[in-house]
C-alpha cells in the first residue's frame, strides 16, 4: 500500500532533557544519585510530584503521584522543593548548545526544544550532531544530565523519535522505518493522542496507529475530528510539517493557589495586586495592550466566582491594570474563603505606545510606567514597586512555568 | 522526606582559581572550615549563578565524597556561606 510518506531527508531534531528537574537536583546533590526522588512546587503532606527521577519512575512514581502514595510505594522516597535558578541555568545552557547548530531553534517548554536544520549548511550528519550535543550536555550541564534526541522530517516525528528509547536515546524516524515503528506502538503512545482523542478514534474503528495511518483524510476531517485537525493528523503521521507556526497570543495572566485558604481582604488584595503587577510585566514584555480584564477565584468549600469587563480603551500600565482588577475583585462574595485566585487580560492588540497621544495625562502615565520598567530592567525585578504589593511579593513564590517558555524568557531577561 | 539540612552559616573556604578552562570549573572550592571541622571538598557537582536583590551570588554544589553541601559566594561582600547540606548517612538511617 502506498502511504504517501514524506521521503525528504530528516531535518528536524527534538531534544528533551531526561526527567529535567529531578536530574538537575541529582546533578547538584550527588548523594541523591541512584535514589528514588522527586521534585514538587511546595512541600506539604498532599503535594504531588512534578518531576520524578528514573529510579522513582521504575517504582511506579510518576508526575502527579501524591506524596502519600509515593511514600507508600517507597518509604525512602525523597521529595525536594523546586529551585528555579538551577533550572534556569540548565535551560540557558541547553539553549546555548542548541544555538551553536542552527539559528532556527524553538523551545517547546523549559526542558525540550527543536532545532530546525532546513537551509543550514553542515558537514556532519544529524546523528553525528545528536551524539555531539549529548557529549556537550554531559560536559557543560553536568555528568548526570542526559538527553533524548529524536530526528524526523517534521516536529511530530522528531518528538516521537525522542521518546522511543528513553532515557538517553537517539533515534531517527523517516519513511524507511516509520511503518515498523507504528506497528510497534499503541494508539495512546502517539504524542497528542490522549484518552479523549483515543476514544474518538476507536469510535470510528481506529484501534491502532496503522489503522490511524491508513484512515482516509476525509474520514478524519469530517467525522473523527470534525475540523481541519483531521487533515493535520493525516499529514503529520506521514512526516509532513504542520506544526511550524506561531500561536497567536490570546491572553496573559497569573493564577495562584493560596498556601492556606483565606478571606482576609487586605492580604488577598496585596497578593492579587502582586499577580496583576507580574501580569503587567508579561503584557509589556510581549509589547501588547489589553482591552479586557477578568478576575476569578475558587472557594475552599467548592465552587467559584468570576467577573470580566471589556473596556473601550486599551490599557497596559500597572496602575490601570490594578484599577480594573481591584474594581472587579471588590464585587466578589467577601464572606467566602478563597483557595485559588487569578486574573487575566484579554483582547490583546499590538502596543500603540509609539503613537503620540493628544492627552497629556495619558502620555505622562505611560512615561512613568516606561521609566519604572527601565529601572527594574536595569536594577532587577521589583526595585521600584507599589507598596501595596509588599505582602503579596513575600507570599507568592515564583514557581516553574510549564508549557510555554515566554514567561521564562522574561525572567531570564530581567535576571 | 526532604534530607536537606539548612545551615546558613559563614564559613572559611580555600578555593582554587584556574587560569583557563570551562566556566563551570574555573573556580573550585577545595577546603572548608565549618564549626572547627576541616572538610576536604573533592567534587564540584554544579555551579550556577543567582541573584539576591542586586547582589550576584555564585552557588556551588560540592561534595566531600560522603556528604553534599550547598555553598554560596557573595561576589559583592566576598563571603562564603554554607547554606545547606545533605548527609550521606541519612539514607542508611532512613526506613527500608
Amino acid at each position: 500500500m502506498n502511504y504517501r510518506l514524506n521521503k525528504e531527508q530528516p531535518q528536524v531534531m527534538h531534544i528533551d532533557l531526561n526527567s529535567a528537574f529531578a536530574s538537575a537536583e541529582q546533578q547538584a546533590w550527588p548523594v541523591l544519585r541512584g535514589r528514588p526522588m522527586g521534585v514538587t512546587n511546595r512541600l506539604s503532606k498532599e503535594c504531588c510530584v512534578i518531576a520524578a527521577s528514573y529510579e522513582a519512575k521504575a517504582l511506579g512514581i510518576r508526575v502527579g503521584t501524591r506524596m502519600s502514595e509515593a511514600l507508600a510505594l517507597c518509604p525512602q522516597f525523597i521529595m525536594l522543593e523546586t529551585d528555579p535558578t538551577k533550572y534556569t541555568h540548565m535551560y540557558q545552557g541547553l539553549i546555548r548548545i542548541m544555538k551553536d547548530y542552527s539559528p532556527k531553534i524553538k523551545m517547546k517548554s523549559i526542558d525540550e526544544g527543536i532545532i530546525d536544520f532546513h537551509g543550514v549548511h553542515r558537514k556532519q550528519t544529524l546523528e553525528e550532531i545528536g551524539y555531539e550535543i549529548k557529549q556537550r550536555v554531559y560536559k557543560d550541564l553536568g555528568d548526570h544530565m542526559r538527553i533524548n534526541v529524536g530526528i524526523g522530517t517534521n516536529r511530530f516525528l522528531a518528538k516521537m523519535a525522542a521518546g522511543w528509547h528513553k532515557p538517553d536515546g537517539l533515534d531517527t524516524l523517516d519513511h524507511r522505518n516509520l511503518i515498523d515503528f507504528y506497528k510497534s506502538i499503541e494508539l495512546e503512545d502517539i504524542t497528542g493522542i490522549a484518552d479523549a482523542f483515543g476514544s474518538r478514534l476507536r469510535a470510528h474503528n481506529i484501534f491502532t496507529p496503522m489503522q490511524f495511518l491508513e484512515a482516509d483524510d476525509d474520514l478524519l476531517r469530517r467525522r473523527v475530528f470534525k475540523s481541519i485537525n483531521g487533515l493535520h493528523w493525516h499529514e503529520r503521521l506521514r512526516g509532513y510539517e504542520v506544526d511550524d507556526y506561531e500561536t497567536k497570543l490570546g491572553m496573559v495572566g497569573r493564577q495562584w493557589v493560596l498556601p492556606k485558604a483565606s478571606n482576609d481582604d487586605e492580604w488577598l488584595r496585596s497578593c492579587l495586586h502582586y499577580l496583576a503587577t507580574t501580569a503587567g510585566m508579561k503584557l509589556r514584555y510581549r509589547n501588547v495592550e489589553a482591552r479586557g480584564v477578568c478576575v476569578w477565584v475558587s472557594f475552599n468549600m467548592g465552587g467559584g466566582w468570576k467577573d470580566k469587563k471589556m473596556l473601550r480603551q486599551t490599557f497596559y500600565t500597572d496602575a490601570d491594570i490594578w484599577l480594573h482588577v481591584s474594581r472587579l475583585f471588590d464585587h466578589r462574595p467577601k464572606h467566602m474563603t478563597i483557595r485559588t485566585m487569578g486574573m487575566y487580560l484579554y483582547e490583546l492588540t499590538p502596543s500603540s505606545k509609539s503613537q503620540l497621544n493628544m492627552f497629556d495625562d495619558v502620555a505622562k502615565a505611560g512615561n512613568l510606567s516606561d521609566a519604572i520598567d527601565e529601572i527594574n530592567d536595569f536594577y532587577g525585578n521589583f526595585t521600584v514597586f507599589t507598596a501595596d504589593t509588599l505582602t503579596g511579593k513575600k507570599s507568592v513564590k515564583q514557581k516553574i512555568p510549564f508549557g510555554g517558555t515566554e514567561y521564562f524568557e522574561l525572567l531570564l531577561k530581567r535576571a | 522526606m526532604d534530607p536537606t539540612i539548612e545551615i546558613n552559616e559563614r564559613v572559611d573556604v580555600v578555593a582554587v582559581y584556574k587560569k583557563q578552562g570551562d566556566i563551570s570549573t574555573l573556580c573550585m572550592p577545595c577546603k572548608m572550615r565549618w564549626r572547627n571541622q576541616e572538610i576536604n571538598l573533592t567534587e564540584l557537582a554544579l555551579r550556577h549563578p543567582t541573584v539576591a536583590g542586586k547582589r550576584m551570588l555564585h552557588v556551588f554544589h560540592v561534595s566531600d565524597g560522603t556528604n553534599a553541601y550547598r555553598l554560596e559566594f557573595d561576589s559583592e561582600a566576598l563571603t562564603w556561606t554554607l547554606v545547606a547540606l545533605m548527609a550521606g548517612d541519612y539514607f542508611e538511617l532512613s526506613p527500608e
